[in-house]
């Protein structure tokens, strides 16, 4: 018989103002799963009772075939990554490598320090291995941790928001880093954090997580395009959720009355006829033209005005009014082909095969 | 950080610079004038005399014996006043912070209540064990470990608390159990905080005279055989005496300092 490489059964635990409310999930070995919701949301409460900092009031994890619900966090075999990395600041690289072969292996002699220069050497740390970590680089920090979590030969791996403090370059450097190293690791993994694209990079699974109970749990492509929720809609980017009510429903196709009056079609046919619905429209997927376009296949076409036009940087955020609210991603170069301006019309398209709906009972 | 400091105003800075001088030259003048009152002589006559060596020597020796009881009892309560919340927690800190507070006599008068020789915990220790804090050295040590406690517990608490509770924690991953993690990480990270309090309790027992001359006449530490000196020869002898241990005590603390910064300064800089 072959166990997940972790599993936690309906674990509750209520802490202070936070809790945690009946979580269940399991992990296939060399998993990445990632746990996302916004701060305050129990991310690193979870990490920290997986890692046996805090004992569930019910429930149980497992890590393997052993039952680690009661067990003391040195003897559950994980290697927690902190933000930046939490580096003994009196111990060298080396040495910081060294603590935890201190207490896994009995052999900590001669084979213990060929143990230590083959981790130097893998991570690339034989240059610095006698220096203190304080003047250590983003990524120098990184591996050393990486490299003394391993040494003590960890069962699971849990990052918590190893990224979140860093500027952004530095981030995006050090996030690709750590993706390859992770692949080539192949150990199970846990990774919470509030960044929708550092899950999407990472992560083989995704869990939602809000107010200390799992939302949605499944492959990054599922939450992307079929969040369960208002939140997770929200929360993974669809800015735009409508309300309305289900006209009919044939051939695939659902016909929507928004709470606004106007009728839009989509191939979704999951939500039943006459039920209140969310429709979920992606920014990226409204294609904005000058006039009405005559050989589009878009079954759901809005005169717009346009109310307001924000700058992200690589893209532009339009804010649309099509008699309901709708927010479009532009890319610079359509928005200057275009040549929106605020309080301008357009013509607004969107693919009855975009349009997510969610089915309130 | 430099252009919105206050002391780049010209006047600000010579107000401060001037009550600056006028403390330092508070503190100084006094010291340096008894220094004055002395000659070689005078001062070889007292240090020949063999009570007066050995009350310094009973001085450096109690206050290393109460130095190291502050660590063995106030660096646990430190820790727990660093890291845990309880209820009660503002009493405790306010318990320990009381022996500053409490006039030195007072302590002394207190503790013979209790550590007397018809003390509530004195006579039955001096009768099960023998051991009598009347007039012995253990007497003095008490006396100096109440007055002085405080420091360490105060410093060690300051020193855990610079301790990133995280680096417990990944410690704990590690596969180090509780006591291991306290040895290991958290011990030595917060050994400044802990080293300061030591010295400052250390200077503050070698100064202590009100709770000392109460619970424990004799055998005499020096600050007591100083006042005994300025009672039985007049003011000569004892500005001798305390010139010669003043003297001790400042080259003691020059060595310690310079050990302590040795210790404390091994790649634990804040980042």
């Amino acid at each position: 018989m072959s166990f997940p490489a972790l599993s936690l059964e309906r674990v509750s635990l209520a802490l202070g103002a936070f809790a945690l409310r009946d979580i269940s999930f399991s992990l296939e070995m060399g998993q990445v799963f990632v746990i996302l919701g916004p701060s305050g949301s129990g991310k690193t409460m979870l990490l920290e009772t997986i890692a046996g900092f805090y004992k569930p009031d019910s429930g149980r994890i497992r890590i393997g075939d052993r039952d680690v619900t009661q067990a003391t966090p040195e003897t559950r075999r994980i290697g927690f990554m902190f933000q930046d990395y939490a580096l003994f600041p009196h111990l060298t690289v080396a040495q910081n490598i060294n603590f935890g072969l201190r207490f896994r292996r009995k052999d900590s002699g001669s084979a213990g320090n060929s143990r230590i220069r083959d981790l130097l050497a893998q991570l690339g740390l034989e240059r610095i291995a006698e220096r203190k970590p304080t003047n250590l680089s983003g990524g120098e920090k990184q591996r050393v941790a990486l490299a003394r979590a391993l040494a003590a030969e960890p069962a699971l791996f849990l990052f918590d928001e190893p990224l979140s403090a860093l500027d952004a370059s530095t981030r995006d450097t050090l996030r690709g880093e750590l993706k390859t190293l992770l692949c080539e690791l192949g150990i199970t993994t846990i990774y919470v954090t509030h960044d929708l694209t550092e899950a999407l990079i990472f992560a083989d699974r995704i869990a939602v997580i809000r107010d200390g109970a799992l939302l949605q749990v499944g492959a990054p492509a599922d939450i992307f395009n079929a969040p369960v929720n208002e939140f997770v809609a929200k929360f993974v980017g669809t800015d735009n959720v409508i309300e309305g009510r289900v006209l009919s429903t044939h051939d695939g196709i659902s016909e929507i009355e928004l709470a606004t009056g106007q009728i839009v079609e989509a191939a979704d046919n999951g939500a039943t006829r006459s039920s209140r619905v969310l429709a979920c429209i992606r920014p990226e997927d409204v294609v904005l033209t000058c006039a009405a376009p005559t050989n589009s296949g878009a079954r759901n076409r809005f005169s717009a005005r346009i109310v307001n036009i924000e700058a992200l940087g690589p893209v532009l955020k339009i804010h649309l009014d099509c008699g309901f609210p709708l927010s479009v991603y532009l890319t610079r170069q359509s928005f200057l082909e275009l040549g929106i301006a605020k309080g301008g019309q357009i013509c607004a398209s969107i693919k009855a095969s975009v349009i997510h709906l969610i089915g309130c009972s | 950080m430099r252009e919105t400091n206050p002391l780049q105003s010209r006047m600000l800075f010579f107000v401060f610079s001037f009550a600056s001088g006028l403390l330092l030259a508070f503190i100084l003048i006094p010291l340096l004038r008894m220094y004055t009152t002395q000659t070689p002589t005078s001062l070889m006559r007292i240090a020949e005399m063999e009570d007066v060596r050995s009350a310094i020597g009973l001085s450096l020796e109690a206050a290393f014996l109460t130095a190291l009881l502050a660590v063995i009892f106030g660096i646990p309560l430190a820790y727990i006043l660093s890291r845990a919340a309880f209820p009660g927690k503002g009493i405790v800190e306010v318990l320990v912070d009381l022996p500053l507070t409490v006039p030195h006599t007072v302590v002394g008068i207190a503790l013979l209540y209790v550590f007397g020789r018809t003390g509530i915990i004195g006579q039955p220790i001096a009768r099960l064990t023998g051991l009598n804090f009347w007039g012995t050295i253990s007497g003095i040590v008490i006396a100096m470990l109440f007055v002085s406690v405080p420091y360490t517990v105060n410093s060690a608490r300051i020193g855990f608390e610079s301790v990133d509770p995280r680096l417990e924690k990944v410690a704990r991953t590690l596969g180090a159990g509780p006591w291991r993690v306290f040895s290991c990480v958290t011990l030595p990270l917060a050994r400044r905080g802990i080293i300061t309090g030591l010295m400052l309790t250390y200077a503050r027992s070698i100064s202590e005279f009100g709770a000392v001359i109460i619970l424990s006449y004799y055998p005499m530490t020096a600050p007591v055989k100083i006042y005994d000196l300025f009672l039985q020869s007049g003011l000569g002898d004892s500005s001798a005496m305390a010139v010669l241990f003043l003297t001790v005590v400042l080259i003691l603390f020059i060595i310690l300092r310079q050990l302590a910064r040795g210790l404390g300064n091994t790649g634990n800089k804040p980042s």
